[in-house]
């Protein structure tokens, strides 16, 4: 869950409520759903959120939402913008897994250290969140007095272009570098360049941004240094790349609040696409072609709610006055209407820095939060259903029940393991074999670790382990295990044959074939099945003292001795009996 | 006839024309009286003696009374001094006599009080004068107080009157003991007659003994029963495995259906039809176990396209999807389920087990598997409890009511439910307790209503909540557990799955 570090008293200033001590702050904060995690050295608040609300990602949002929440504001504020003076062209060239573009110019910010911080921070959690790792979208902030725009056109003011570069076919300095190097260089050379070289890993184009002068930005890898923000700037230019035209410009609209907060000025920008664009992902929402697309999109979005479904969501009974003041206090408008069946419903504009509203629920969610959802009382549901236990669990704990009757203590171990342990370590191999365990495993694709690099192919290994694991501990040790496991099988949908299965082993001073053989006798009678044990041969165990499990005329496990091989290499110095079969058989 | 050691014994020592008490044998015997008195019914069951039994009434000196054995009795010494300083003539004054007798304090009213009831003489307006004809050496009172130095004295030895006395002035106290006295009956002379033998003792109850009869002649050698055994450990279930039954019991109480399906399946059911972008944070490796097979070969077609244009388009007239990529790629590639709600999916499709109508409960205790760090408080596989309840209409006081019902069962009380938020239900709830020993208010759970886009691809037309919490967690707050590790795994301690106390 994201995480946002906020200076309470920015918060006071921006909130305008001085008097809150920071323990008032921090229950306010709990109120919305941001918990207090912790503060950072500065002293600032470290405020932990559900990743629903990303307009409150810096301190102004957070601010924002604590003033409605104080009945300071009500209902859907839009900031004023300036008309557009400067334009993005939008180049054929550009790369077509990354076609869009969107931007917006800021003017007359007054950006102090604090501010400059939280600008940066703000970038930085959006490029987390929304933006999942610039992959889907990425945000540059230039210094816009660092710019020189070409000539639009002879009507419209400056512009600056959107382009495709081959990886060598230019240089720039990056920020954080004194020297100059193709956008190619910066993905192998430069450390930011580095860290973000996968996601244009793929491109024949590099993305890159021009002005008059030249190349001043590689996104969403890196900004030039010729444009860098710093204290001393007053008008920027925010640019936004990505691979998916709303998003961008939801986060484009999250800055721009941002920054009106913060007394600046916001100035539209106009986005000229090519007639035909291309794109990678033919499933992507169009632009419309050739059409100027003037951003930000500070337009608000309707939503349609009736009065029952609040009401029956909420189990609460409301005026309609009551949730039109509910709505505007979550920052909503919000206007009654009659439905086209004559119903009671609302109409709620949503104000464009919410990410959050897919449907009229999400409305429902805002008054209950607005009204408080701990002021409703719990009931229990009049619902009269009949409960039950399904068929294989509770085999699987009868099964259980008789193995603990006969002793054994009952474990409980990982479903994952690795092939030494399911394989090498038992003797098996499963290239060659074919006996219980040698099946075709199922392996992770990306293991995170080599412990748990596929899952079991059946379950004696694991009580090898806990044996190996138990040697200074008593004897007798008589453990067992009703568990899963699974191999790959073509003949599955899914590739994977799950099936349960009872393990159990006796390691004893004194262990020998019978003492397995007796509680597989054990089992076959509590569970009316009939039991043969043919011999057979198994790597995991002595020759002449294995034998197959066979229920009811199937083959369904192995039962003996386990090889000395096996104990040695789990450091055990005693016998042990095993087995291990199909749970299905005593069915 | 063969009869236990200590049964001879008394037999012997017995005597048919002279009763004799219990203490007197064991005295004699030098064995315990319970002993004894346990050896005299035996072989009272076997008409061999009878037992009468009577109550004897004991008289003992008190302290005060043990005092006065040495220095007399205070009036006594009053008579003394006073003879001694001529009152038997003359009458003297009280001071000379009381100072002449030694007598301080309460011994000085007691002397007075006693005087003249006992005829030692008279007290008048502070005069004393001394019955030359009295005896002090044959006060009754003192007398009895001397033979009682010796020990105590049955009741009746003594004259009624002086003890009466006595018991008054809290000089003796009065004591009533049980005695059993036997007495050999005819045939217990005769059984001494014939000859009485010692039987063996025996250390085990065997088979012989049991069907030969012997076991009745027979004494048992005595085991000291305060005393350790070896250490015993029989088969017990899994604590984790205890827990999910206790939970299963409480749910299927409650109305709820278990569920099962699989382990390993597509993405689909596991994330897509949870409304989960395919984008989504948590779908990357990071979090999830992807598996090195071919994409699921068989998903419900229909239900694949509605599902996908709930993701682009939303569900409803004014509903929005996301703005996110959606492959059917990526649909049927298969993980380790990653939450057990895939099985709800299932359910609440109607491929597991046909349409459901409302209302229904559906359970699961299953295991899940997430690519998390392995620490004190995660693993890479943990038991989901997953629930849900599908009705007409239900609100999130429903919600709650269900929630505050569960968790009572466990001793967690005073649910808080903090708004939350998940893709797939709307509204979302962290629920919150209080730790049932530490007090802290702990997270316990996740619940919410299903969204629409979840429910309306599924075909389900009504409402649905539901809710998701670890079973490990619940066991490490029911029982206090710091280190999940050492619960669940291959890394268990035996000892401590042996040791630990079951849950009930």
């Amino acid at each position: 869950m994201p995480v946002v570090d906020v200076d309470p008293d920015a918060l006071r200033r921006f909130t305008g409520h001085d008097e809150k001590d920071d323990a008032e702050l921090k229950e306010d904060l709990f109120g919305l759903g941001l918990e207090f995690e912790g503060e950072t050295e500065d002293g600032e608040f470290q405020l932990e959120f559900a990743p629903d609300r990303l307009d409150r990602l810096s301190v102004e949002g957070v601010a924002r939402s604590l003033r409605y929440q104080y009945g300071d504001d009500r209902g859907v504020y839009v900031p004023n913008t300036n008309d557009p003076d400067w334009t993005i062209e939008v180049d054929p060239s550009v790369p077509d897994e990354r076609p869009f573009v969107t931007g917006a110019v800021i003017r007359d910010v007054n950006l102090d250290e604090a501010a400059l911080d939280s600008l940066i921070q703000l970038q930085e959690k959006l490029h987390a969140t929304m933006g999942r790792k610039r992959v889907k979208g990425a945000i540059g902030i230039h210094d816009l007095t660092m710019l020189k725009g070409r000539l639009a056109s002879e009507e419209a003011g400056n512009s600056i272009q959107y382009v495709g570069v081959e990886p060598d076919e230019d240089r720039f300095v990056p920020l954080d570098s004194d020297r100059e190097l193709t956008p190619g260089e910066v993905l192998t050379e430069h450390q930011t360049g580095k860290e973000y070289a996968d996601i244009v890993a793929d491109y024949e184009r590099y993305p890159a941004i021009y002005d008059d002068i030249g190349l001043f930005s590689f996104p969403p890898v890196i900004n030039g240094r010729r444009t860098e923000v710093d204290t001393d700037s007053r008008d920027l230019f925010v640019e936004m790349t990505g691979t998916d035209q709303w998003t961008i410009d939801k986060m484009l609209n999250i800055v721009c609040y941002a920054l009106d907060a913060r007394g600046a000025t916001v100035e539209e920008v106009t986005v000229d696409y090519p007639d035909d664009p291309v794109y990678a992902d033919e499933s992507v929402e169009r632009v419309d072609p050739g059409v100027d697309v003037v951003r930000p999109d500070l337009s608000t979005s309707e939503k349609h709610v009736t009065h029952d479904r609040i009401e029956g969501l909420l189990g609460v009974n409301f005026d309609p006055d009551e949730v039109v003041d509910l709505l505007e206090r979550a920052g909503l408008d919000a206007a009654t209407e009659e439905t086209d069946d004559g119903a009671l419903g609302y109409r709620v504009a949503v104000p464009p820095y919410r990410v959050d509203v897919l449907h009229p629920l999400d409305i429902v969610d805002d008054v209950g939060r607005a009204y408080g959802f701990n002021e409703l009382d719990p009931q229990y549901p009049e619902v009269g259903t009949v409960g039950g236990r399904h068929d294989r669990s509770t085999l699987e704990d009868a099964v259980r029940e008789q193995l603990v009757g006969l002793g054994f203590t009952d474990l409980l171990n990982f479903h994952m393991t690795n092939e030494a342990e399911n394989y090498e370590r038992m003797r098996v191999n499963p290239d060659e074999d074919d006996c219980l365990g040698a099946g075709e495993p199922v392996t992770i694709t990306e293991p995170y670790s080599e412990d748990y690099t596929m899952v079991r192919t059946w379950a004696l290994p694991s009580l090898a382990m806990v044996l190996e694991n138990n040697t200074h501990r008593s004897y007798p040790q008589d453990i067992a295990e009703v568990g899963f496991a699974a191999e790959y099988d073509a003949s599955e949908d899914s590739y994977v044959a799950e099936r349960q299965t009872v393990a159990g082993a006796l390691a004893r001073h004194d262990a020998s074939y019978e003492d397995a053989k007796a509680v597989l006798q054990s089992l076959a009678r509590d569970f009316d099945v009939e039991l043969e044990t043919p011999r057979t041969e198994h790597p995991s165990f002595i020759d002449g003292r294995t034998a197959s499990v066979v229920m009811d005329g199937e083959a369904v496990g192995v039962v003996g001795e386990l090889h000395p091989a096996v104990l040695v290499e789990h450091d055990l110095e005693l016998p042990v009996v095993a087995f291990e079969f199909g749970l299905e058989a005593l069915k | 006839m063969q009869l236990p050691g200590t049964q001879v014994s008394v037999l012997e020592a017995a005597s048919a024309t002279d009763a004799r008490s219990v203490t007197a044998l064991a005295d004699e015997l030098g064995a315990k009286p319970e002993t004894v008195v346990g050896a005299v019914f035996e072989l009272e069951n076997r008409c061999l003696l009878t037992v009468e039994e009577r109550t004897e009434k004991r008289v003992a000196l008190t302290d005060e009374g043990e005092t006065y054995v040495e220095s007399g009795l205070p009036e006594v010494r009053l008579y003394r001094a006073a003879v001694e300083a001529g009152a038997t003539d003359d009458a003297i004054s009280m001071g000379q006599a009381i100072g002449a007798s030694g007598l301080e304090g309460d011994a000085v009213d007691i002397a007075l009080a006693n005087y003249a009831r006992k005829g030692y003489g008279s007290i008048e307006s502070g005069e004393l004068t001394a019955d030359p004809d009295a005896d002090p050496d044959a006060d009754g009172e003192a007398t009895v107080l001397t033979a009682l130095a010796d020990g105590p004295v049955d009741a009746e030895d003594i004259e009624e009157s002086v003890l009466d006395q006595l018991v008054s002035r809290d000089l003796v106290t009065v004591s009533e003991s049980t005695e059993r006295l036997v007495t050999l009956t005819d045939e217990g002379v005769t059984a001494l007659m014939e000859g009485v033998e010692e039987s063996e003792t025996v250390g085990q109850l065997t088979p012989e003994l049991l069907t030969s009869g012997d076991w009745q002649d027979v004494e048992f050698t005595e085991y000291n029963v305060e005393a350790d055994a070896e250490t015993r450990y029989g088969g017990k279930k899994h604590i984790l495995r205890q827990t999910a039954d206790r939970v299963k019991d409480v749910l299927v109480g409650m109305g709820f259906q278990e569920m099962e399906g699989p382990h390993a399946d597509a993405e689909f059911w596991i994330n897509d039809c949870l409304f989960m972008p395919q984008d989504h944070p948590a779908r990357t490796h990071w979090d999830q176990f992807a598996l090195d097979v071919p994409p699921m070969q068989d998903l419900p077609a229909e239900l694949v396209d509605r599902v996908e244009d709930a993701h682009r388009n939303g569900v409803g007239e004014d509903g929005d999807g996301y703005h996110s990529p959606w492959t059917e790629e990526v649909a049927r590639g298969v993980d380790l389920r990653g939450h057990t709600t895939s099985l709800s999916m299932r359910y609440l499709s109607g491929l597991a087990e046909g349409e459901l109508e409302p209302p229904q409960r559906y359970f699961s205790v299953e295991k899940v598997y997430r690519n998390d760090t392995l620490d004190a408080t995660h693993l890479l596989e943990f038991f989901q409890i997953e629930g849900w309840v599908m009705a007409e209409d239900l609100s999130v006081r429903d919600l709650m009511g269900t929630f505050t019902e569960f968790y009572e069962q466990f001793g967690i009380t005073d649910l808080q439910f903090k708004p939350h938020y998940n893709p797939y239900t709307e509204p979302s709830f962290e629920l919150f307790g209080e730790h049932p020993e530490t007090g802290e208010i702990v997270e316990i759970g996740n619940s919410g209503i299903f969204r629409e886009e979840v429910l309306r691809p599924l075909g389900v037309d009504c409402d649905v909540m539901a809710w998701g919490l670890a079973l490990e967690r619940l066991l490490m707050l029911t029982h206090g557990f710091e280190d999940i590790r050492d619960v669940h795994g291959t890394l268990v301690d035996l000892d401590f799955l042996r040791t630990e106390e079951v849950v009930h």
